[in-house]
């Protein structure tokens, strides 16, 4: 075994190899067609080593970050499965949850790295094992399923869009039409697809061009054992994070309003807890997996857990296989965050995976008091609009997640309108959207003293409101509607969310998951959730107090 | 205009944080320069002090004119008490931004401040669709409320954004004109950048706005105490304007002072006929590049503190890696070199007073600063502090000694410009191997070499005096308007783009004639912004026969795929009138002979791992033909250079120090 590498070294390269996965991202974001991967950026790249284990993901959307290993384990197993043929120019796509995915709309392709000079030696015929592998995964707008946007209320993964296991999309660097053609056929806006595949299938080749010339540049043998260092970085900062933390038990729960199908709140626990220098997440005792689209699978309660790890660990570590490995995450099958098939999944990726980082925090902030904030938002506020586009005669799929008030911490108020937590998608400018969609933004601001009060006050959520230009079907995947999100340290929680349609000069309230048609000229408005107040205000400012 | 005896005068000023660079030329080829510490308080004094200074009180017949004054307006938050009147509704634009957060994994994120007070953003009842249609007219009622709400408000300046106005206008000249009467300085959105995209259009207005009054007032004044007839500006673009236009357009010049260093250093390049090069532009707290290919390349969107701006800039990628850049080791055992600063105060350690070990305090350790510490000896060494700093890094970098520390720190430091140098080259399809290599900047000089070998670039630039390059290039600036006009055309053919740049081209024609050029000097170009049919990104490329393949190529080069057969969407167009200035005609003196200099003396160097004897030349004593060998350091004034193992260095005819590759 070689030395460890120097204080030097180890910079150098993990910028390296950091760089990498960064600009793939840049190229996906710059081809991209769909204001979701260009605008909005909902989207993530990362390199893995030979044996799968993540090396380095771009700092993109953190709900990616656990569960991209995942897919490209899936996508190890189903090209070895068989003839066990993997060759340079392969790519493979899936986004079955149940094989390597999270939820349907992310899909991603992956790709092994061959190096050139290694050709040679294989002239035999005879399967070589890559030296690396690549994914890069995008939030696609529409991936069929009953409504547009593929986020709909469904109780079965049938129903949500087209599911697709680890399929190879190219093979040998030519396209396999047929795959191509059948995702094609199954979506409803099949040229901005392809676009964005096209873009996917781009940053990989960038990320293949990258890593093969460092391999020139230093030799295959030491990037090997980069990122094997870049690893035992990532872990060693974590594990002196670990250190930090008191030794003992810290439980919380914390309760997602509903499922859109059955009315009852769904339980959230967890008990942490420190052993040496590992720490054990145990979400045993959360509650079974329910009939709505609410249901998380392991991949993404892992990138929850990946997302609150990094933030105590600091921003710099990077994210990779060495971070996760101190931590011990325990679940039962059947679950809602370890959903079993044929459960739906659409918003377990969205609002689930929200809801596991309050829970994390807030009993993290048993064990740290004074360090950890309030809660945010904890909602990503989807909302689809879609149905046929008069004008331009086809169809048309507009998806967002609309930003909430970021809670208060021991250091100051927290952020007005802003993504917090597991998202961090920009918006779609409303210039840009009215053009792209028959739409129009009637108004998008701060909902004012929504946050929850304190010694800190929470930050305010959003208030827009959009109105369809022609008929279109509407689709809301909400939460914390009947409480908003907790204070901490005394402060006071955020308002909820609150959601109405109007129609014909009357205005109603509707549920935080509803699927509904409307006609044109109606208008749906979304309120997100102030974050919570951090610290007990000081008893002047108590007497002014406006809410419990 | 012959006012002076010796004949025409022509300066540049370049006021930095730390200094005001003035240099000047006369017709009778005469040229001088100073040095003066800057008066941040009054930007101005320092200017004035200078001039009287070297020219006793007789007015230069050209001044041009770096300045960050508007930059430092916006980032130290000291502007006008600004409005912004946007479609109402949507009053919370600035405040919501994109929604995104700049760091992905803090615990508690946070935001820039904004220009604008929390209760200054007003909504007025009026809509277009994005086809431009007016939905709801702006009544007067509406407008003379708004105007009366503006009033009480104590205004100082207004920015107004409205939905959509980049393809209808209409709605915020009507409020311009009702506004009119208020007496304060109206900035129109659509006029700055008539682009979609209502967050950045409005946050571009309202900086302009912020800054518009300060900058005016001390551009018309400090124009008047010089009594120059031709006061031009450097903007962020590389090109100048008049007071007058960047009075009203003061956030076309944030970028004012390294855009100089980049219009210089194209000067550099074509007076030795250098088409391609990359610069370096080293500094004490952070390093600028940008890849010169043939042209100064510009970018339409800048991020300054945090703030997006929408005009055209020079495309600099800036990196938080400069001489008093800060060193550590994390908790994960990686040495970390910056962002963080010991900035001017404290500083280095080597310079008395920091106690962090910086980039500075490795190349003094090193023994790279030649002992003779900056600006000709006026700012002492102190290499005892400088050791002390470095042990103590060496034993957290698990037992080195300082000199291996402080080796570690410059090579991570070189890495971070290497890495800078990548995201605009390589990353963009560019390959840097052919290019030059251009430092300039105090610091450039000791790492040019080092960074052009991880790059595999042959050749390296060291201009004379780099520390005064900035002001040189503000000097030679020429007049430059750049407009910009957004459509959608699907499929368009030339003839109807050529059409549609008339209106541009118009207008930027009388702006230059308005700044005194002469009508035979103003040359043209046109570009084109293109992107596939429903896509969302755009490539630029310059509007001439065969923009389309050109446009399919480029896409090619950056995305790895083209497909030309689909359909293509012109959704921008950009004019820039230039004024064509006389140059001399320069005959590159071609190096008759060749003469190895005699260095000054010796010097002791820790370089690759050894102590080293490194001859060390000055700068004064070099001439044309002067050719010496690797590994050898050269001082002047302000600056002092490294070069390197395996590289030999010869002296150009413009006194430039040009390095090459051995065996390249």
């Amino acid at each position: 075994m070689a030395e460890r590498f120097d204080p030097v070294e180890l910079e150098l390269f993990s910028n390296r190899l950091v760089a990498v996965a960064e600009e793939m991202g840049t190229v996906l974001c710059q081809a991209g067609f769909s204001p979701n991967i260009k605008e909005r950026r909902d989207f993530s790249c990362a390199i893995f080593d030979a044996a799968g284990g993540m090396v380095s993901h771009a700092a993109h959307i953190p709900v990616h970050l656990g569960s991209t290993p995942l897919s490209v384990k899936a996508a190890i197993e189903a090209m070895t499965a068989d003839s066990g043929d993997v060759i340079a120019g392969d790519i493979m796509l899936l986004n079955d949850p149940y094989s390597g995915g999270t939820h349907l709309p992310d899909l991603t392709v992956v790709a092994p790295v061959f190096l050139a000079g290694h050709d040679k030696s294989s002239r035999a015929g005879r399967a070589r094992r890559p030296f690396a592998w690549l994914a890069a995964r995008a939030h696609h707008a529409d991936v069929g399923g009953h409504a547009p946007g593929s986020m709909a209320l469904c109780t079965d993964i049938h129903q949500e869009g087209f599911r697709i296991p680890p399929v190879h999309l190219y093979r040998g660097g030519r396209v396999v039409r047929e795959t191509m053609e059948l995702f094609l056929a199954n979506t409803r806006v099949p040229a901005e697809r392809m676009g964005d595949l096209d873009a996917q299938v781009a940053a990989l080749r960038s990320g293949d061009q990258r890593l093969s010339e460092l391999a020139t540049r230093f030799g295959p043998g030491r990037i090997t054992r980069a990122m094997k260092e870049l690893q035992d970085y990532s872990r060693r900062l974590v594990e002196a994070m670990i250190k930090e933390l008191p030794v003992g038990e810290f439980s919380a729960r914390d309760s997602l309003d509903n499922d859109g199908i059955d009315p009852q709140p769904l339980r959230l626990s967890v008990t942490l807890r420190r052993r040496g220098k590992r720490l054990e997440i145990d979400l045993r005792d959360c509650a079974p997996q329910c009939r709505g689209p609410l249901n998380a699978n392991l991949a993404v309660t892992t990138s929850a857990v990946f997302y609150v790890v990094a933030c105590l660990a600091g921003s710099r570590v990077p994210a990779n296989r060495g971070m996760m490995e101190p931590v011990d995450i325990l679940t039962t099958p059947g679950t809602l965050v370890d959903c079993r098939f044929p459960a739906a999944v659409a918003g377990g990726n969205v609002e689930t995976s929200q809801r596991i980082v309050d829970l994390l925090l807030r009993a993290l902030a048993r064990a740290l008091p004074g360090r950890i904030p309030a809660a945010s938002s904890g909602t990503m506020n989807n909302l689809t609009l879609g149905g046929w586009d008069v004008k331009r005669d086809c169809h048309f799929a507009y998806y967002e997640t609309v930003a909430g008030g970021a809670g208060a911490g021991p250091s100051g108020p927290g952020c007005h309108a802003l993504h917090t937590h597991m998202t961090n998608t920009l918006n779609t400018p409303v210039e840009l959207l009215e053009s792209y969609y028959p739409l129009r933004v009637i108004r998008y601001g701060l909902r004012r003293r929504s946050g929850g009060t304190g010694k800190h006050r929470g930050g305010d959520g959003i208030d827009r409101e959009i109105e369809v230009l022609v008929p279109a079907t509407l689709t809301l995947l909400a939460d914390r509607r009947q409480e908003g999100p907790w204070g901490l340290a005394g402060g006071k929680p955020g308002l909820p969310g609150r959601d109405t349609v109007s129609s014909g000069g009357r205005t109603k309230a509707i549920a935080s998951k509803t699927e509904l048609q409307l006609a044109a000229g109606d208008r749906v408005r979304v309120q997100t959730p102030g974050g919570g107040g951090w610290g007990r205000v000081g008893r002047k400012v108590a007497g002014k107090k406006k809410r419990g | 205009m012959q006012s002076n005896a010796q004949g025409r005068l022509e300066v540049g000023v370049d006021t930095g944080g730390t200094f005001t660079d003035v240099v000047y030329r006369r017709s009778d080829g005469s040229s001088g320069w100073c040095k003066l510490l800057s008066t941040p308080d009054d930007p101005g004094r320092a200017v004035l002090d200078a001039l009287a200074r070297l020219f006793d009180g007789t007015p230069p017949d050209r001044l041009g004119y770096g300045t960050t004054i508007a930059t430092n307006a916006m980032l130290q938050r000291q502007g006008a008490r600004t409005a912004l009147v946007t479609t109402a509704g949507f009053e919370d634009l600035l405040e919501i931004g994109r929604q995104a957060r700049p760091e992905l994994y803090r615990l508690e994120p946070r935001r820039e401040q904004p220009l604008l007070a929390g209760n200054m953003s007003f909504g007025l009842a009026e809509r277009s669709a994005a086809d431009g249609k007016a939905l709801l007219r702006p009544d007067k009622a509406a407008l003379d409320q708004l105007a009366s709400k503006l009033r009480r408000a104590r205004v100082e300046s207004i920015a107004v954004c409205l939905l959509h106005s980049h393809v209808n206008p209409a709605h915020e000249k009507a409020v311009g004109e009702a506004l009119r009467h208020l007496g304060v300085p109206v900035t129109l959105s659509q006029q700055l950048s008539p682009e979609p995209g209502e967050y950045e259009r409005a946050s571009t207005a309202v900086a302009n706005a912020f800054v518009r009054p300060r900058v005016e007032r001390h551009l018309k004044d400090l124009a008047l105490k010089c009594g120059t007839p031709d006061f031009r500006v450097m903007q962020s673009s590389g090109g100048c304007l008049g007071v007058k236009t960047v009075s009203r357009e003061p956030v076309r010049s944030m970028l004012s002072g390294p855009a100089g260093g980049v219009a210089a250093a194209f000067e550099v390049m074509r007076a030795v006929h250098l088409e391609q090069a990359v610069t370096l532009d080293m500094g004490g707290t952070s390093t600028d590049v940008t890849l010169i290919n043939g042209t100064i390349p510009l970018t339409n969107t800048t991020v300054i503190g945090g703030i997006p701006l929408r005009c055209p800039a020079v495309d600099i990628h800036t990196v938080g890696a400069g001489g008093g850049s800060i060193a550590s080791v994390d908790a994960g055992g990686a040495l970390k070199v910056g962002p963080a600063s010991a900035g001017a105060t404290p500083g280095p350690a080597c310079y008395g007073q920091g106690s962090e070990p910086t980039v500075t305090d490795a190349n003094a350790l090193l023994g790279r600063l030649a002992g003779g510490g900056l600006l000709g000896g006026e700012m002492p060494v102190d290499l005892a502090r400088a050791r002390r700093v470095m042990t103590r890094l060496g034993k957290r970098m698990g037992g080195l000694s300082a000199e291996r520390a402080a080796e570690g720190v410059l090579r991570i430091v070189e890495a971070n410009m290497e890495r800078a140098i990548r995201r605009i080259t390589i990353e963009r399809g560019q390959d840097p191997r052919g290019a030059t290599l251009l430092g300039f900047g105090g610091a450039a000089g000791l790492h040019a070499c080092a960074v052009a070998d991880s790059l595999q670039m042959a050749s390296v630039l060291l201009p004379c005096n780099p520390g005064l390059l900035s002001a040189g290039g503000v000097l030679e600036g020429s007049f430059s308007r750049d407009l910009r006009a957004a459509l959608s055309l699907q499929d368009p053919d030339i003839g109807e783009l050529r059409q549609r740049c008339l209106a541009l081209e118009k207008q930027a024609r009388a702006e230059l004639l308005q700044q005194g050029c002469q009508p035979g000097r103003i040359r043209l170009s046109r570009s084109v912004g293109l992107r596939y049919l429903g896509q969302s990104s755009e490539i630029e490329v310059p509007l001439k026969p065969g923009f389309r393949a050109a446009f399919d190529r480029e896409h090619h080069r950056l995305f790895h795929h083209h497909d030309d057969s689909r359909p293509v969407e012109a959704c921008a167009l950009h004019v820039t009138a230039t004024e064509a200035r006389r140059r001399k005609r320069r005959t590159v003196a071609t190096v008759g002979r060749s003469r190895t200099p005699t260095p000054a003396h010796n010097v002791s160097v820790y370089l690759e791992g050894r102590k080293r004897r490194l001859p060390l030349y000055r700068r004064d004593d070099l001439v044309m033909g002067d050719r010496f060998a690797g590994p050898a350091l050269v001082t002047e004034y302000s600056s002092t250079s490294l070069i390197a193992t395996g590289w030999t260095a010869r002296v150009d005819g413009e006194s430039n120090l040009r390095l090459e590759k051995d065996g390249g």
